[in-house]
């Protein structure tokens, strides 16, 4: 079984607009691009039905390490279109792979900073004022860290690094619904970075996600509140029916059926209630979550012809979430985001084709929508 | 980070009343994942009749546990071991049925096969809730107070088993076999005369033959239902501005369902 990493809701942002940088892990606000926006090609941005500009979605940052590849300037960025009668369709879904064509020797910076123990001073946010790199604060939570351990870095460490430090912000602050009304009152703070206001660009509330593995469905959940006295009672039935010459003869294996579902979404509803709160599914590789039993095949990518691999899903927390953080905000999700999961399929080789070395390339992944 | 890896071999040792290692709080939130499931969270569907209506499928056995609430009684009928004969001799599965309701027209019926009893129980529980369905009850004779029994002669079939269920006056009680019976006071039925025929001593169809029966006691034409159908907004269509709009407008519900 592959392995499975869910992007967990994690600390609100104070400030919608807020920027950070390419690597962090969020969903909604205003996309960080790791270099200036005038290089993307407009059109990438633009709905193709529509043709306004697209909200940013979700923003994932998603290194890659094999055997074939180590890639660790990569970041996925997933739009959508905002406007009211276009959101459903599948084509007015973008994502986009921004990555770097040669992991540069990006990562020195690491043990020039000094490492410390705590860094709970600038408390809440993810971002540091003064446009301050985000990988130097993070170094805070992890100490002894040498050339060599970043030259073999596993998804593993990175995810465990991220995590380290979400947990020390957000174990302090898990209402998240309780902020969401902070953030209407609040006012923007000077010292932020925070993008110049632009109007014509939609943007839905935004939080950041925590990593966490997917655990293995043997665990139990409670369904009901006298789970165990069931258990008992029908030991007591099994007697009864012994006294009364009843007996239950005949049955065979029977498969789960139930009014108005199938197996496939019995399924997939089980892996949420092992996990009510993901946001997405991050299995490069791996094999998706399904809603329906019939999936379309991806079409091959478009720079380099290999075939595209699953390598995350958007789920529906993440709309319920959007949902109430949009709750008496003038920004509005369209009435008819009925999808139930949103599968990103991109280059098995994870292709930079058509770029010099050293330079970031922009790939156009496919997107595959799965609906209520 | 709890990682669930190190359990490996899960289940072997689980058994029956067992408790479990408690790493897990006991009510966890729900995050709805359809779009009723999200009108329910908010509370825009206060009743299962306004789902009924207009058939819309129920995905989400937290939607009826929340809307139905404490009411919601669960029961396991019966848990038996069925076996299947592979190479390495035999396979062991165990098949719990589950009958849930509230005792006020709504019932649903679970079956679920796992490899263990909790498993399968747990399984069956949720199959069970989201099969909730609804009974309708009318009178024998005189139309005073409340109503007892079932409006009409229904029956139900399932395999051999064939039940039928007649009217009977006030005070009858539920006459029925133990099983069946179970699942009528379950069902909120107070009196009714059943005949069965067929295989009865295969339970689990007897009780799938009640549940058929059930199920149809809505689906009979009787002459009250001759008057013409006033059509009214699905809660898709009534809500959705809601769930779009920014501002927290409370809309009267405008759904009245005829009893």
């Amino acid at each position: 079984m592959e392995r499975v990493i869910l992007g967990m809701p994690g600390q609100w942002a104070q400030n919608f607009l807020e920027s950070s940088d390419h690597y962090t892990t969020k969903i909604g606000g205003l996309p960080d691009w790791p270099i200036s926006e005038m290089f993307i090609k407009s059109d990438l941005l633009k709905c193709v039905l529509c043709g306004e500009r697209l909200c940013l979605i979700a923003q994932i940052y998603a290194p890659i390490s094999t055997e074939k590849s180590n890639i660790d300037e990569r970041v996925i960025y997933l739009f959508g279109c905002m406007i009211p009668k276009c959101g459903s369709h599948a084509k007015c879904w973008r994502a986009l792979r921004v990555q770097q064509c040669n992991s540069g020797p990006l990562y020195d910076n690491h043990h020039d900073s000094k490492p410390s123990t705590n860094c709970n001073g600038e408390g809440k946010l993810f971002v540091s004022p003064n446009g301050v790199s985000f990988e130097e604060n993070s170094v805070c939570g992890s100490e002894e860290v040498t050339q060599e351990a970043y030259d073999d870095l596993d998804f593993d460490e990175l995810a465990r690094e991220l995590s380290e430090v979400s947990f020390q912000v957000v174990q302090s602050k898990k209402a998240k619904s309780s902020l969401s009304l902070e953030v209407n009152k609040k006012i923007m703070q000077p010292k932020q970075t925070v993008n110049k206001i632009n109007y014509s660009i939609p943007v839905v509330p935004c939080f950041y996600i925590y990593p966490h593995e997917d655990r293995s469905v043997g665990d139990t959940i409670a369904v009901s509140a006298n789970y165990d006295s069931l258990l008992t009672k029908q030991d007591d039935n099994s007697s009864k029916d012994n006294q009364n010459q009843e007996f239950w003869g005949g049955e065979e294996y029977e498969y789960d059926k139930a009014v108005g579902v199938d197996r496939t979404f019995l399924k997939f509803k089980k892996r949420m209630d092992a996990c009510p709160e993901q946001c997405f599914r991050y299995s490069y590789g791996g094999n998706p979550l399904l809603v329906k039993p019939e999936l379309k095949e991806p079409s091959p990518c478009n720079l380099c012809g290999s075939p595209r691999q699953f390598e995350m899903q958007l789920m529906p927390p993440l709309l319920y979430f959007l949902l109430e953080g949009s709750d008496g905000l003038s920004v509005r999700l369209p009435e008819e985001w009925n999808w139930m999961t949103i599968l990103v399929y991109t280059c098995s080789s994870s292709c930079c084709q058509g770029s010099p070395a050293n330079t970031w390339a922009v790939a156009e992944e496919e997107i595959i929508i799965q609906d209520d | 980070m709890e990682r669930g890896g190190d359990r490996g071999g899960f289940g072997r040792g689980f058994g029956r009343g067992g408790r479990r290692g408690g790493r897990r709080d006991e009510e966890q939130k729900w995050v709805p994942v359809t779009k009723l499931g999200r009108l329910v969270k908010e509370g825009k569907i206060v009743s299962l009749e306004q789902i009924y209506l207009h058939s819309l499928p129920v995905k989400e056995h937290q939607i009826v546990e929340a809307i139905l609430g404490p009411q919601l009684k669960d029961e396991v009928m019966k848990i038996m071991p069925v076996q299947k004969q592979t190479r390495a001799g035999q396979r062991t599965r165990f098949k719990a049925f589950v009958v849930v309701g509230d005792g006020n027209g709504h019932v649903g019926l679970g079956v679920k096969c796992s490899k263990e009893v909790a498993t399968a129980i747990r399984g069956a529980i949720i199959l069970a809730k989201l099969s909730v369905l609804p009974v309708r009850r009318g009178y024998w004779g005189n139309k005073i107070g409340k109503p007892h029994t079932v409006p009409c002669k229904v029956t139900g079939k399932c395999g051999s088993v064939t039940v039928r269920m007649v009217p009977a006056p006030r005070g009858s009680g539920i006459v029925a076999a133990r099983v069946p019976k179970k699942v009528l006071q379950f069902a909120g039925i107070e009196d009714v005369f059943t005949a069965s025929r067929g295989s009865t001593k295969t339970l689990g169809n007897f009780v799938k033959a009640t549940f058929d029966c059930l199920m149809k006691t809505y689906s009979f034409l009787t002459p009250d239902l001759w008057t013409e159908t006033r059509f009214a907004k699905s809660p898709f269509q009534e809500y959705t501005d809601l769930l779009a709009k920014p501002t927290k407008a409370i809309l009267d519900d405008a759904e009245r369902v005829d009893a």
